[in-house]
């Protein structure tokens, strides 16, 4: 029986507002001090979709006045691509047929090396869904020694317990990444065929849960095209409010993942598009200013350079989505996605300052930790 | 007997109850807060608290404030 | 928040935005006579020793006959131990479990102490008051508060009888957004307009006491104080149009994005 969307969440009251919202509902929506769930739906709509421009230009302007003119780099490590899941859109679904593999602890410290060596400094760490007891011993003992070389590590992995959470932070992470995938629980029913992660309530609550048990920091998304679009951002929005209420202490980041059609893959029914995207962005750097909001490589590098500060201020680059992949850099099928900017930190770099930009490689440092 | 009334010495014929010392200052009761010794005395104890030699006894009321 | 929300306060709605603090009145009479010209329905005291000289300084009946709730204020405390004391003889007093914690250790500037305070509202919260702090407007403090269980906070907006307006505007800004309780400007509120610019940033209420009491007609600007609050109040309900910011591009931004 498919979940139910917490009243916190719901996003429907709004729905109506973002289909038919007004040239004038936008005007208002634009010019407003204290945008909310209302100015967010109006940004959103098709009437919106004539003011890209303008509202590029408010995303830039806020983006440089809350995080100066600055792009925050960070990089993924795939631990393991061993799922026990059953998501429908995903390349590590438990009956894909490709062989797994896991980190062992030499092979994830080269890892952790090479990646050190290519100069980041934030590092997410990844699994699949548990699929053993061990499972969350593993990933401690990934987490310290990622600790031990990056100022901050943050994990995308199975939902757990706070008290779960709260061991990972004393093992030195400061964030968690779990997007909702989907908002709507029968959509969310159906891409999950079988497991642990058909349970909605429990996926919906898992980052308040992360913040309870101590994290810092909890990264939150919805894969774009598996719903509606406006039902997942509006929730989006209302999940980032809600726990920024709950968790005044703590920070929340926001990414925009995109399912694409791939070939032999998924297609998802709600494809889209790059203006699309890009309005979403928009839409919510003008109605959430102060968060940071990510792009990965799955996103082409024309779309990366052209969205770099105008509201993202946060990507990952020279990416594996393979398990590991860092130590020897070798051309390899597609891990969980299809990485379209292959470019390396230098290129990037290079592109980014050639737009004003300074790349930033570290953010924090543990010194009272 | 002499207790300390508000800061200063105040003669009262004893034994004494806080009841009698408001009288004896023509108080209205219900207007005022008292304490002994540091402890607030309720309204309904004031006529079983016995008041003894030495005791410091404040009597408050509402002043404007802000 | 957008959702301008009704003023609760220990489980009772106030319709009335303005509270009053009543000192620095020359007479109970124009005391009187400005709360009752500024439909407030919520006035601060303090406590005073009885003086038998004076009698008639006492202000509860008169309040009282007013149908007024009172809030006694902790005022002359100076640690969190005076203002817990303070409280019980105000509950004590009055009846009522209102209380606002006010504790100011410099009598220059009368900045409230924000470690006393915190400590005093924590007690006084378990003990079942109704605790409305007065405080620096700070915005990890205004949360400390309100997980503490204050049923509001009022930051002030300059230091008290200064007049100097709402200075920490951008500071209670900040503490509206991330508050789950009433956000009350307390202090230095000086004319009318700044009331309704408080009300119109997002304020639950304010307090108003010097600019009342000193004015050459204390009823006459008790009122003007009321029609300015629901000015404000009412501006916010109605949703403000502001101030747009734009960057605008020497080349267009967009034009990265394909159609498809």
């Amino acid at each position: 029986m498919a979940g139910v969307i917490p009243s916190y969440l719901d996003p429907t009251p709004w729905i109506p507002a973002a289909r038919g919202a007004s040239p004038a509902d936008v005007r208002r929506a634009l010019d407003s001090s204290q945008p909310g769930e209302a100015d967010l739906a109006a940004l959103l709509s098709t009437c919106a979709a004539d003011c890209l421009e303008e509202m590029a230009g408010r995303a830039r302007a806020l983006t440089r006045r809350h995080f100066g003119q600055t792009l925050s780099l960070y990089i993924p490590l795939y631990l393991s691509d061993y799922c026990s899941g059953g998501c429908v859109y995903c390349g590590f679904a438990a009956d894909r047929k490709q062989a797994r593999h896991r980190l062992k602890p030499e092979e994830m410290i080269a890892e952790l090396d090479a990646i050190k060596a290519m100069g980041f400094d934030e590092i997410l760490l990844l699994t699949g869904e548990r699929t053993s007891p061990e499972d969350l011993d593993y990933l401690n003992r990934a987490v310290q020694f990622a600790a031990q070389r990056f100022a901050a590590v943050t994990i995308e992995a199975f939902p757990m317990r706070a008290e779960e959470y709260r061991g990972l932070v004393q093992s030195g992470a400061m964030g968690v990444t779990v997007y909702q995938e989907t908002y709507e629980p029968i959509q969310y029913e159906a891409m999950h065929r079988w497991g642990l992660k058909r349970d909605y309530a429990n996926r919906i609550e898992t980052p308040a849960r992360a913040l309870e048990g101590g994290m810092r920091t909890v990264g939150l998304g919805a894969l774009l095209g598996l719903s509606d679009p406006l039902f997942d951002v509006i929730s989006l929005f209302r999940h980032a409010l809600y726990l920024r209420r709950r968790f005044w202490q703590s920070g929340v980041s926001i990414s925009f993942p995109r399912v694409c059609s791939q070939e032999g893959g998924y297609h998802p029914p709600f494809p889209v598009n790059d203006r699309t995207l890009a309005q979403i962005i928009f839409a919510f750097r003008i109605c959430m200013p102060d968060v940071p909001l990510v792009l990965s490589t799955r996103e082409a590098p024309a779309f990366r350079d052209g969205m770099a500060g105008l509201g993202v201020n946060k990507m990952s680059i020279a990416s594996r989505t393979t398990v590991g992949g860092y130590l020897t850099p070798v051309k390899s099928p597609d891990g969980q996605f299809h990485v379209n900017d292959d470019r390396d930190v230098a290129t990037f770099c290079a592109l980014l300052k050639g737009k004003g930009l300074e790349p930033v490689f570290k953010n924090w440092d543990k010194v009272y930790r | 007997m002499t207790i300390i009334l508000n800061g200063t010495l105040y003669e009262l014929g004893d034994p004494a109850m806080i009841g009698h010392l408001l009288t004896s200052l023509d108080i209205v009761p219900e207007r005022v807060a008292v304490m002994v010794n540091d402890r607030i005395v309720p309204k309904e104890e004031r006529n079983s608290t016995v008041l003894n030699e030495g005791d410091r006894v404040e009597v408050l009321i509402f002043m404007g404030g802000g | 928040m957008n959702v301008v929300q009704k003023l609760i306060l220990g489980g009772r709605e106030f319709e009335s935005r303005l509270i009053m603090g009543t000192g620095k009145f020359a007479s109970t009479e124009i005391m009187i006579d400005a709360i009752q010209a500024s439909g407030t329905q919520l006035v601060t005291v303090a406590l005073r020793r009885f003086n038998r000289e004076r009698p008639s300084d006492d202000l509860l009946s008169p309040l009282v006959k007013l149908g007024i709730t009172l809030i006694p204020n902790t005022s002359g405390a100076r640690t969190a131990a005076e203002a817990v004391r303070a409280a019980m003889l105000g509950r004590e007093l009055s009846g009522s479990s209102f209380v606002k914690v006010e504790i100011h250790p410099n009598p220059h500037h009368l900045m409230p102490d924000p470690i006393e305070t915190y400590e005093a509202s924590r007690e006084l919260a378990k003990a079942g008051f109704v605790v409305l702090p007065y405080m620096s407007a700070d915005p990890v403090l205004a949360r400390r508060l309100e997980d503490a269980g204050c049923a509001a906070v009022m930051p002030l907006g300059s230091a008290i009888g200064t007049g100097n307006g709402l200075s920490t505007a951008d500071m209670i800004k900040l503490i509206i957004a991330d508050s789950g309780i009433p956000v009350i400007v307390d202090a230095g509120l000086r004319s009318p307009s700044e009331a309704a610019s408080a009300m119109e940033m997002g304020c639950s209420a304010v307090l108003v006491n010097s600019a009342i009491a000193a004015a050459g007609h204390p009823a006459d600007m008790a009122a003007a104080f009321a029609t300015a609050v629901k000015a404000g109040l009412a501006a916010r309900r109605a949703g403000i149009m502001s101030r747009s910011e734009c960057a605008v591009a020497t080349s267009p931004l967009t034009s990265f994005l394909t159609g498809a």
